[in-house]
């Protein structure tokens, strides 16, 4: 007894320094709170209001209902893949990898957990079905994303870069100048996109999360090689292209019309190393081009699960391609998207009659590649493809 | 029918747009977005902007579309550090599927697992949020100022990660996910007009709260794994958080007549016990913490303790961040379920 007292009367100095009430350690006790309450409080070094709030009043104990959730109690997600980590597929484990064709929680609840019923404000959400926006390996995409990221400002051999000739540094930073507008641009409107989906859907908000992030560093890598050696941003990107995909009313129409673009793009990135001067450039043309095959795949895989899906809305399609095709077209004819590539092509100012011809057999093979990732999707539209396009690919008869 | 797209005259009047040479240097950080604004290339308030996906420095083209609406004013949207913070997010990139020890991962105790397991169902669904709304507020940035829209692309993908690892946990060792979140205030995020509101309200508060928290992650994290997610996460915090402080502080100084509206965001998140993602007061949260923290079930009430402790922090260091913004007369009017911590 005399121990318990002593401690106590330590207890209640404790107390008085901190600033506490008179008499709430006695209080408390009456309270119900025990020696680690208190001893917690008063370690913790809870000022007097702190403290009060929790020990004047009657002890309740925790509800602890949340503990009851139902969970699958014991289904432990493991690595595929000792290198590549515990992935996103790899929790995709009993009834969390179920991912609904129809959700219908309008609340932010997370995917597989217990959910508050009438709680919870409608977050406003609007895409609901999977065949809207899904495709079946967006969770691998994400993880690849993270494996393959890489930065701009360090993983380029920026000290490389040596002094070209005056025309060629020009069309350079012309064709730098669009392309890091048009990949701010279309993270842009993605980005809008993301307050969308609803979380049955979260592994391809993550997915989504990484393109954004992706066309990010495009925006920023492009800038940068612009204005690293000596040239300078030119002039602005047509804005047709882009304007079309801030107009989609909805998912499905945005993916469409950006199918075009992200064909094209591409298919550009993969052959644009016959552009580059030096080994940065080839650098970064082939990390663009990487990080946007990703997201082909990912644009083949919902336009085909979406067919497969709403196969009434299979023609609606041609409207968005089309509308793409044909400001796609309007711009490859721009001087300063069409002439740049030209002269780099042709080597310089002097060769630009080759590098016309180089030109149009690039386009060719873009619009070839569109074609085929469209075919790949199951989708035909080399017959119904728009005629300022189809220049390209049908060279006159003569 | 001859269909080869005709080849139209030259015109090369781009060639002529651009200025002398200046080039730039990369720096021991390699070359970063710092680096390329010199050369009269900075963000400016005066400089000739319009609302055309062009991005600052390019020549205006004279055809260009508006692409709709975007603030017209730098500082409406600047924080003077989101070139150094962008640089700083794209550096310090991690894996959650290969930077946490999930190998090490063992089974604990049902209500430990549990506690941990609700905590992180919390967090999954805060994330969540997290991305969306800068996602949101994107094309309202006007390129003029398209170093804060990387800034907010390069946070997307910090929230993202942060999403999964979360979810990760709940799944990693045999618990899975449990009750959802409930008056999180998450809406009120969403719910923002202004981006000055947003940024208050998630980046320096929300995100602010929920920082704290992870600061406390190793006295909150019963493992190894959980120790380093939270470390990891607040290492993305510390930049998000640091966004919104100083476009707070530039928002203060440039537009001081705006300190009353700005307090008027704060008093209405306020009301809702401090509100957004950092509501811990929610039972499964504050109840799950305080067993993580007390150490068991046994400990609930020393845990309290520690969780109040935690609460203290929060809206200390709350305080602390706005004062360093310029606004330290919060103090003064702090809402009334927080006021009882700011001692
Ligand atoms: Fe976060
Ligand atoms: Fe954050």
């Amino acid at each position: 007894m005399p121990a318990d007292a002593a401690l106590l009367e330590a207890a209640r100095a404790r107390a008085r320094a901190l600033g506490w009430d008179d008499g709430l350690i006695d209080r408390a006790l009456e309270h119900g709170y025990g020696a680690d309450a208190i001893g917690g409080a008063l370690d913790a070094k809870l000022a007097g209001k702190q403290a009060s709030l929790f020990l004047d009043r009657p002890r309740i104990p925790p509800d602890l209902t949340w503990m009851q959730s139902p969970t699958e109690w014991g289904v432990r997600a493991t690595p595929a893949d000792a290198e590549h980590g515990l992935t996103v597929a790899d929790i995709m484990v009993g009834s969390y990898g179920e991912v609904p064709d129809l959700w219908t929680d309008r609340t932010e609840i997370a995917r597989g957990s217990h959910p508050a019923e009438g709680t919870i404000e409608d977050m406003g959400y609007t895409i609901f079905e999977k065949a809207i926006a899904w495709a079946p390996s967006v969770a691998d995409l994400y993880e690849e994303a993270i494996r393959e990221r890489w930065a701009a400002a360090t993983d380029l051999g920026w000290r490389s870069l040596e002094a070209l000739p005056e025309d060629i540094e020009r069309a350079i930073c012309q064709l730098m100048t669009e392309q890091s507008e048009r990949a701010y641009a279309q993270a842009v409107v993605l980005g809008r996109w993301l307050p969308e989906i609803s979380y049955g859907f979260v592994e391809l908000k993550l997915f989504l999360g990484s393109v954004i992030y992706d066309l990010a560093r495009h925006a920023e890598a492009f800038r940068k090689r612009a204005l690293a050696n000596g040239g300078g941003l030119g002039l602005q990107a047509p804005t047709d292209l882009v304007r079309g995909a801030a107009e989609a009313r909805s998912f499905p129409e945005l993916a469409a019309y950006l199918f075009v673009q992200d064909s094209a793009m591409l298919a550009f990135f993969d052959e644009a190393g016959a552009l580059a001067r030096n080994q940065l450039e080839r650098d970064l043309y082939a990390l663009a081009a990487r990080d946007r095959a990703r997201l082909m795949r990912y644009q083949i895989e919902r336009l085909a699960s979406y067919l497969e899906a709403y196969p009434d809305r299979r023609v609606e399609q041609h409207l968005y391609l089309r509308k793409a095709e044909i400001r796609m077209a309007r711009e490859w004819r721009d001087p300063a998207v069409r002439e740049p590539l030209a002269l780099l092509l042709g080597g310089g100012r002097d060769g630009m009659a080759q590098g016309e011809a180089a030109l149009l057999a690039m386009r060719r093979r873009q619009v070839e590649a569109y074609l085929a990732n469209l075919a790949a999707a199951g989708f035909e539209r080399a017959p119904r493809l728009h005629s300022a396009l189809r220049a390209y690919v049908e060279p006159a008869a003569d | 029918m001859s269909a080869t797209p005709e080849t139209p005259a030259l015109d090369l009047s781009w060639l002529d747009l651009f200025d002398e040479p200046a080039a730039v240097e990369p720096s021991d950080r390699g070359l970063t977005l710092e680096a390329i604004a010199a050369n009269g290339l900075a963000a400016r308030e005066d400089a000739p902007r319009d609302m055309t996906p062009r991005l600052r420095g390019a020549s205006a083209r004279a055809n260009a579309h508006r692409q709709g609406l975007t603030y017209q004013t730098k500082a409406d949207v600047w924080a003077d550090q989101c070139l150094a913070l962008y640089e700083e997010a794209v550096q310090r990139q991690w894996s959650s599927a290969r930077d946490i020890p999930w190998g090490e991962l063992e089974p604990l105790p049902d209500e430990t697992e549990r506690a941990v397991c609700q905590l992180a169902t919390m967090l999954a669904e805060v994330e969540f949020i997290a991305g969306d709304v800068p996602g949101q507020w994107l094309p309202s940035i006007s390129g003029d100022e398209f170093e804060v829209g990387l800034f907010l692309m390069s946070q997307i993908m910090d929230e993202a990660r942060h999403t999964d690892v979360f979810r990760k946990r709940a799944l990693a060792n045999g618990g899975g996910l449990l009750a959802q979140g409930a008056g999180l205030g998450l809406r009120n995020l969403l719910d923002a007009k202004d981006f000055t509101e947003m940024s208050v309200l998630m980046h320096v508060q929300a995100e602010g709260f929920v920082q704290s928290m992870f600061r406390m992650g190793e006295l909150i994290g019963p493992t190894a794994a959980d120790k380093r997610i939270f470390r990891m996460a607040a290492q993305d915090e510390s930049r998000h958080l640091a966004f919104g402080v100083m476009h707070l502080k530039h928002v203060l100084a440039e537009t001081p007549e705006r300190r009353e509206e700005i307090h008027h965001y704060l008093d209405r998140a306020e009301e809702r016990s401090g509100g957004g993602s950092g509501d811990v007061t929610f039972p499964p949260v504050f109840e799950s913490l305080a067993i993580l923290l007390g150490g068991g079930r046994d400990h609930f009430d020393e845990g309290v303790a520690k969780f109040l402790l935690l609460r203290r922090r929060q809206v200390r260091e709350y305080l602390h961040r706005l004062d360093v913004a310029g606004l330290g007369d919060r103090r003064e009017r702090l809402g009334p379920a927080l006021t009882p911590f700011a001692a």
